[in-house]
């Protein structure tokens, strides 16, 4: 009969919560402690949720973009278990676009992505107060146009203080709705625990009816006490653009390994 | 977050004072407190503002339930529906508080080693108390709505089960707004065609047994081992091409090894009825016919043969699955385990070894609400435990007959020697020691 002590955890697929963060020069003082304090906070909940997450094993990724752009993650995303928050300083440019090369070259199998198991949808998390200093608009097109795991991310944006282009954000999150705009630090304090915490257990709790974009969004609005901006947008959603690459599956075969790079 | 300070009061629809003790827990719809309600320690679940669509029907469901009482004890029931006295409208109920010693299903499955679970049997009597517990839930009218593996709490040294999360529960038919937990939900739930009823508790239920016994998931086979589990992928694997990772007619989606290790270990293992319970569970006419789905009183008839086949090797202490009430072989000292005699039951024989427990579900038809009647128990003497009797452990006399003919009149409590050749007359069926 088989041995009940060498019955395994669950298989979980990996869900990587991915990070992108604004380091530059206006990030300094207040807003980057904030930040700092936040996350290692955030970390420290996010230990105890995954510990008992059926349904998936988290798996951190932090992007900061400033001059350029530097992955704290660099050797690929991190087990939960075995993350430890180190404090970003904030110093320098807002090279958005930097950072969207980043996401497209490390979001794939060949790279960050490799795993016997595979992932669940990853979800990124963007948080910037100003505006890009560089061309992100090409990279935003071109990995739209060919980085599958980036176009089926869940895509949340907070946008801090007055000067953060929330129009850039929108186009990247591609949905006025998940740009989440905060003014005061402990707003966006709890802000960034309940969008971490709620992406955190997508796919494992009870659910009414809903995509994982509105389940973080309505925790938003329930737990972090946050009003979502509804008001300057009058087409509900836009329209996803035209897909390059079809996403619909090969008959042959419709779970469509091979079409993940 | 903690709303309530200690020391806090509300009050109950009729009243009385809830004093909040401390903070338990929080959750996705609201928080757990720890309160004295009459004089005893109770849990009290407080819902957040803004989570129901409609928060008057739900409340009213949730007072339904308190006034129509438990299904069974197993279920941590609303026992009162308490308010704010502020005008906020805002809700809560109160329910018994559950020991430390039971934990969640969820840390069971995502620890390893079983995640200190003492035995198979006791795997499989929890298994026997969630599908006896839901029996009672459906045979009273009700459905579940959202089972998943928050809602079971174990204790894993008797397979006790205490079953929370009962603010779902409505009359069958009935949604509260819910629509269930992914990777739980029937598939029909999945692909949006229908809402939850007692019919998808029946597929929910089977998955949460295959996990119970698997740590692992029927349907997350090949077909799951994917780069990236997208919404439609999900919605295939879960819903419209749904398929059962063992079945034997499509092998598209068996366990990766490497990756379902537990499933592809513990299988190969399992007694042929309890394999062919799970494949038709998930047989793609019981994925796509709500109709078709095992009911309880079928898990039960083979939950209970199945434990009375778990034996203890007298040797090395290894639980042995005993084959076809047969002498077997332990799998980890390599002895015989000697099986001296059996009881013929209605349909087969099972293994008479000390603790072996026979149903009433056992002796032949019985309605669900009577499957889990004990008839009859095999005890060891105190003094010598070689010696094995079968107590009388129903509430009646029955009636045992020796080979000479004698008939001897065996009242409830009462033991009957366990000799080949004797027939117990029970319920309306019977056990013959053989």
């Amino acid at each position: 009969m088989p041995d009940i002590e060498n019955t395994e955890t669950i298989a979980r697929k990996l869900l990587p919560i991915i990070y992108v963060l604004d380091t530059s020069g206006s990030m300094e003082g207040d807003r980057i402690a904030a930040v700092n304090l936040a996350m290692s906070e955030t970390m420290e909940v996010l230990k105890d949720v995954s510990k008992n997450n059926p349904s998936a094993e988290l798996k951190i990724g932090v992007l900061k973009f400033d001059s350029g752009s530097q992955w704290i993650t660099d050797s690929g995303f991190v087990f939960m278990e075995d993350f430890f928050w180190n404090d970003l300083k904030a110093g320098g440019l807002t090279d958005l676009g930097s950072a969207l090369k980043e996401l497209d070259d490390k979001m794939s199998r060949k790279k960050f992505l490799n795993s016997e198991v595979g992932y669940k949808v990853p979800v990124l998390i963007f948080m910037s107060d100003g505006q890009p200093t560089d061309d992100y608009k090409s990279a935003l097109k071109k990995i739209n146009a060919s980085n599958k795991w980036f176009k089926a991310s869940t895509k949340i944006a907070i946008a801090v203080g007055d000067d953060a282009d929330t129009e850039v954000l929108k186009e990247i999150v591609g949905n006025s709705e998940a740009v989440i705009r905060v003014n005061d630090l402990e707003t966006l304090k709890r802000l960034i625990k309940v969008a971490s915490v709620t992406a955190s257990m997508i796919g494992s709790k009870s659910r009414t009816d809903s995509d994982a974009q509105s389940e973080i969004l309505n925790s938003i609005q329930q737990d972090a006490g946050v009003k979502l901006d509804k008001s300057d947008d009058v087409s509900p959603k836009p329209a996803p653009a035209p897909d390059p690459e079809p996403d619909t599956f090969d008959a042959d075969d419709p779970w469509g390994d091979d079409k993940w790079d | 977050m903690a709303q309530f300070k200690p020391g806090t009061v509300l009050k109950t629809q009729l009243g009385l004072p809830v004093v909040i003790d401390s903070y338990i827990a929080g959750g996705g719809q609201g928080d757990v407190y720890k309160v004295t309600y009459e004089g005893t320690k109770k849990a009290l679940k407080w819902y957040k503002t803004g989570v129901f669509k409609n928060p008057e029907a739900f409340r009213k469901n949730l007072e339904n339930n308190v006034r129509k009482g438990a299904p069974d004890k197993s279920f941590l029931w609303p026992e009162a529906v308490a308010l704010a006295g502020d005008g906020s409208g805002s809700f809560g109920y109160i329910m018994d508080l559950r020991p430390d010693s039971f934990k969640e299903l969820t840390y069971f499955l995502c620890t390893s080693g079983g995640g200190g679970f003492k035995s198979f049997k006791a795997v499989v009597e929890a298994g026997i108390k969630i599908v006896s517990a839901f029996r009672l839930l459906h045979i009273n009218g009700y459905s579940y709505q959202d089972m998943n593996s928050g809602n079971f709490f174990i204790d894993p040294d008797t397979g006790n089960v205490l079953i929370c999360d009962n603010d779902n529960v409505a009359p069958n038919g009935t949604n509260t707004g819910i629509v269930g937990t992914p990777q739980y939900m029937a598939p029909e739930i999945v692909v949006g065609k229908a809402t939850p009823s007692a019919r998808t508790d029946e597929f929910s239920l089977a998955v949460v047994l295959f996990m119970l016994l698997f740590t692992g998931h029927p349907l997350e086979g090949a077909h799951w081992a994917v780069p990236c589990l997208t919404p439609d992928i999900e919605k295939a694997l879960y819903g419209n091409n749904a398929l059962f990772i063992l079945d034997p007619g499509d092998s598209s989606n068996r366990p990766v090894k490497g990756v379902h290790n537990n499933v592809l270990r513990i299988w190969g293992f399992m007694p042929q009825y309890v394999k062919d319970i799970f494949i038709k569970a998930f047989s793609q006419e019981a994925i796509k016919d709500p109709n078709r789905r095992i009911k309880e009183l079928d898990w039960l008839k083979v939950l209970v043969r199945f434990q009375s086949d778990i034996v203890r090797c007298p040797y090395c202490r290894n639980e042995i699955f005993v084959i076809g009430a047969s002498s077997t072989k332990c799998d980890r000292c390599g002895r015989l385990y000697e099986v001296k005699n059996k009881l013929k039951l209605y349909e087969y024989s099972v293994t008479a070894a000390k603790n072996t427990r026979i149903y009433r579900c056992q002796l032949g038809i019985c309605n669900a609400a009577d499957a889990l009647n004990p008839a009859a128990h095999v005890v060891a003497k105190n003094d010598n435990p070689d010696l094995l009797g079968l107590r009388n452990v129903s509430n009646t006399v029955v009636s045992a007959s020796t080979p000479s003919g004698k008939v001897n009149q065996v009242k409830p409590g009462e033991i009957i020697p366990l000799k080949a050749g004797i027939s117990v007359k029970v319920f309306d069926g019977s056990i013959d020691i053989q």
